[in-house]
């Protein structure tokens, strides 16, 4: 029996409204780990996929989660990546993903010289375990609950629905139907 | 609360032997947490499952103004200096580039959950996932398991994938199709106790013709090309070949191998190498060394020796009663080629090539620098399903081929793929450039080679419309340092990663080789015609094409023309950019492309790409041959004082290699190198030779003092070539006693 719960290897996307070509963001994240801006997390490495259409982007890698101005889809975004470490509660670690990927958002918007934007409206959120957590229906029902209410916190009222083949990991677009700020999401965790 | 697991999910699916290894595996992973195995050993055992290392490893990582430590959760490490929570790399071996639909959808999970969403293809056919964790390396072994795919010998002193030609079975130049047989060696040897005690890794390729270059026998350590005589099926094996510091082309072993002999001809060379191969100095421990030591015609003695005595396997022949097994069936029916718009056309004429089969066609999928997503990996995977059968094969051009796709289907095709972003044309192009990993992951990069690749591909791009068709169908390879690994040397114009100090400060470089050649299994080897500043490698590459195209002579081709022009005349084109400019007028040359940092080698590490584990003073020795094989051209070529300095200045490096390898501090200069080898290594007697006594240390301390390779004439430069030849040997030997005898010692 699959559940969902059990996986620490969640993603979760905001989505650029303004966005930069993704080689700009090499120097920042070189600069984000000289400088330890995500204190409590070792950053070690960026690596850059910009040359592949609808990639990764840019990423900055670390031990415990990777933060990716990402491409795919052709839609520039900041996607937050929690590889370990995660918290053994779902609903811990789903939360701290918010927060994670919102707070990025909010320092990149802030980087002087990106000129960098993102939207709380909608955000895409996907699991990439798929032993624990498959692209179907009854997966999904049985993560709605965990990741909703989260969502609804950050984003106000939110929308959920299951998107993409069966053979990705749980993937759950987040539509949302207020115009918060990025800020205020971060600030509502 | 447990879930389920891997291991229990695919346990019916895995084939039993392979599921067995993997939880050996998994259990030698515990024993080395639980502080049980050491170091070493635990770095063969992963290696030889393909889980490499990668750069910063070591816990330390250059921001460009000092080393920063990397302080990783535990302080266990998974190999000698490397940090357990490191992430690395790991390699997924498929024989011949050949990857199913179904395993194509594995690895592109695989890729989503324990890498970064990229799958990046090797330049030996195989897949290579970076920034994993070794813990996850079992459940990933299992889930390829499960599609038929082992990581065994992926890396380690063992054979390593067996390449053959993306064309394998539908190419119309082909003797006929090497599949079966590349398919027959690849089974034969995985951990044949034969070849577990090899001193480095063993490279097998087969090519089904001499002329085209698909195959590249040229460079590897053994060689197979299909012929056919009196109507009987058999090889021209080749041996000794290799790239890296010394390049060396394959040498014939036999004209003419009836195929029943292929596999007892391979394992008696391979028996031999295990047997007489160097195993203490790794820098000398590739099959060509051994070739080239005891001369071939003595080599092809040992091996008919070995073959005379080897006891029959049936495993020899079995294959051979069905050949057919490893053919393809296509789905679709053969037809002409469909028409399409003009950006299809274009893309035809360079990425799709017709088959033997009449109606069908190779369609090759030109990855940037090797790359492509998951998302993408699934739509090949779904392209195959519809289009062409399980035909996916991985090109040592850092492409996939998708082979038997029908003629009418061709436009529907290539519109998927330009959906997903794979319909790039210009697929063996001047724009198709071929790079490895260098230092965004290799520990031993010296230079920015993907970098300096997605660079030139950018630029490339914008003009490749307006270029001269000559120019279009050059090659461009970039390797991070001279271990080849991109090969350069094969490349029309190729790079190397190396460093120079300018004022101080260090400055990443590529020296430029041209001339070499994919053709005729990369029959040529281009040459070093000087180093450039990364920066100035673009500016590089327009010069060198801009000659090639005002002064090319009817059909000539670049090879021709650079024999024609000699490699001198490149270097003095050159002259005027490679000298890098003050870092106060243009502070950019002090750092690689698409990493700001400013540029350092502090973070160059113990390199694993290279096979195993490699000491520093080995990469040190290993430039040293570097340096001796550019003077050996230089000379060849008839300039006389360079070619002397070059072979002086080898000498100082293998020096300065043996210095620092004995904790001594020693500036890069010549002076204080030699100030330090004589104080070290020559008045203590550690670098006399049994025999010789300190006579090869001598050769190195009076051309110091007399300097006479400064205006050396042939014979002068004659001389200091031999002498160093014989010093960096003495070298390698000298470094080989120290460390027995620290061996014993530690006893
Ligand atoms: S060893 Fe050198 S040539 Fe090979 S991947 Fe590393 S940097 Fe490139």
């Amino acid at each position: 029996m699959t559940n969902p719960n059990l996986a620490e290897r969640v993603q979760l996307k905001f989505y650029a409204t303004d966005h930069v070509p993704a080689m700009d963001l090499i120097p920042v994240f070189h600069k984000w780990i000289t400088d330890k801006v995500i204190d409590d997390e070792l950053m070690i490495d960026v690596a850059d996929y910009s040359h592949v259409d609808k990639g990764p982007g840019v990423v900055l890698i670390g031990h415990a989660s990777d933060y990716y101005y990402d491409l795919g889809e052709g839609r520039p975004g900041l996607k937050y990546s929690r590889k370990r470490g995660g918290n053994a509660d779902a609903t811990l670690n789903v939360a701290d993903a918010f927060k994670r990927a919102l707070t990025a958002c909010v320092r990149l918007q802030k980087e002087s010289g990106l000129s960098l934007a993102f939207s709380a409206q909608e955000a895409l959120f996907s699991i990439q375990d798929r032993l624990h957590a498959p692209n179907d229906d009854a997966t999904f029902d049985a993560f709605k609950a965990t990741l909703e209410p989260i969502a609804k916190k950050a984003l106000g009222d939110v929308t959920l629905t299951r998107e993409g083949d069966a053979r990705l990991g749980l993937t759950i677009r987040i539509r949302a139907q207020g115009a918060g700020s990025m800020e205020d999401a971060a600030a509502r965790l | 609360m447990t879930g389920p697991t891997w291991k229990d999910r695919l346990s019916d699916a895995m084939p039993e032997h392979l599921a067995r290894e993997i939880d050996v595996f998994e259990g030698q992973i515990e024993l080395k947490k639980a502080g049980k195995l050491d170091d070493k050993i635990f770095a063969e055992t992963r290696l030889r499952r393909g889980a490499y290392g990668q750069r910063y490893d070591n816990g330390m990582r250059n921001d460009g103004t000092g080393q920063q430590p990397l302080v990783f959760p535990t302080a266990l490490t998974k190999g000698p200096d490397t940090m357990w929570d490191a992430p690395g790399m790991q390699r997924i071996k498929n024989p011949f580039g050949k990857v199913t639909a179904e395993q194509m959808d594995v690895m592109s999970d695989l890729a989503d959950e324990y890498s970064d969403s990229i799958l990046h293809v090797t330049t030996r056919q195989d897949i290579q996932l970076h920034f994993v964790h070794i813990e996850d390396c079992p459940d990933m072994h299992r889930r390829l398991a499960a599609t038929g795919i082992t990581t065994r010998e992926a890396c380690g002193n063992s054979v390593r994938n067996v390449t053959a030609c993306e064309f394998s079975g539908v190419c119309s130049t082909e003797g006929f199709d090497v599949t079966p047989y590349a398919d027959a060696v690849t089974q034969y040897f995985l951990g044949h106790p034969d070849v577990q005690d090899f001193g480095r890794k063993f490279k097998i390729a087969f090519s089904g013709c001499h002329d085209e270059p698909c195959g590249a026998t040229t460079f590897h350590d053994l060689g197979a090309i299909a012929e056919v005589r009196d109507g009987k099926r058999g090889f021209r094996v080749v041996v000794g070949g290799g790239l890296g510091a010394v390049p060396v082309k394959a040498k014939v072993l036999s004209e003419f191998c009836e195929e029943r002999e292929l596999l007892p001809l391979a394992q008696a060379v391979c028996r031999v190498f295990a047997r007489l191969g160097e195993k203490q100095s790794r820098a000398r421990a590739r099959i060509k060394f051994l070739v080239q030591k005891v001369g071939l015609e003595e080599f092809k003695k040992l091996v008919a020796e070995e073959r005379s005595k080897l006891r029959d396997d049936p495993r020899w022949t079995a294959f051979l009663s069905d050949l057919s097994a490893t053919d393809e069936t296509p789905i679709r029916p053969g037809a002409p080629l469909a028409t399409g718009d003009a950006a299809f056309q274009k893309w035809a004429e360079t990425n799709l090539r017709p088959q033997s089969q009449d109606g069908y066609y190779v369609a090759t999928i030109k990855m940037p620098l090797g790359d492509f997503t998951s998302t993408q990996g699934r739509v090949l995977a779904d392209l195959a399903r519809e289009y062409t059968g399980d035909t996916i094969r991985l090109t040592i051009e850092q492409n996939v081929a998708l082979r038997w796709l029908s003629g009418a289907d061709a436009y529907a095709f290539y519109q998927r793929l330009v959906d997903n972003g794979m319909g790039d044309a210009g697929a063996r192009t001047i724009t198709d450039i071929a790079a490895c990993p260098g230092t965004d992951t290799c520990k031993l990069g010296i230079s920015a080679s993907r970098g300096l690749a997605g660079e030139l591909r950018k630029r490339l791009k914008v003009i490749e419309d307006d270029l001269p068709p000559e120019v279009r169908a050059l090659r461009i390879k970039a390797s991070g340092c001279f271990n080849s690994c991109s090969q350069h040397h094969a490349a029309d114009i190729g790079f190397l990663g190396v460093s120079r100090n300018v004022g101080g400060r260090k400055v990443p470089h590529f020296n430029v080789i041209v001339g070499g050649s994919f053709q005729k299994n990369a029959g040529e080897y281009g040459l070093v015609a000087g180093a450039v500043p990364s920066k100035a490698v673009p500016k590089a590459v327009e010069m060198i094409t801009q000659k090639y195209t005002a002064e090319r002579e009817g059909d000539e081709s670049f090879h021709d023309f650079i024999e024609r022009v000699g490699k001198g005349a490149i270097r003095k084109l050159l002259k005027p950019i490679a000298k890098a400019p003050a870092y106060e007028d243009d502070p950019s040359f002090y750092s690689d492309w698409r990493d700001p940092r400013e540029y350092t080698i502090g973070d160059l590490g113990i390199g694993e790409c290279a096979g195993e584990i490699v000491p520093f003073v080995e990469f040190g020795l290993q430039a040293a041959e570097q340096e001796l094989y550019e003077a050996q051209e230089l000379h060849e070529k008839k300039e006389s004082a360079p070619a002397a300095g070059k072979a002086f200045a080898a000498m100082v490096t293998a020096a300065k290699a043996l210095v620092r390898f004995l904790d001594v501090q020693c500036r890069d200069d010549a002076d204080d190198v030699i100030a330090q080898f004589r104080t070290h290594l020559f008045d203590t007697k550690v670098f006399f030779d049994p025999y010789a006594k300190g006579k090869f240390a001598n050769y190195l301390l009076k051309l110091h003092e007399s300097r006479s390779f400064t205006n050396a004439d042939d014979e002068i430069a004659h001389r200091t070539l031999d002498e160093a030849q014989l010093f960096i040997e003495a070298a390698h030997a000298c470094y080989q006693r120290i460390t027995e005898a620290s061996a014993d010692a530690a006893e």
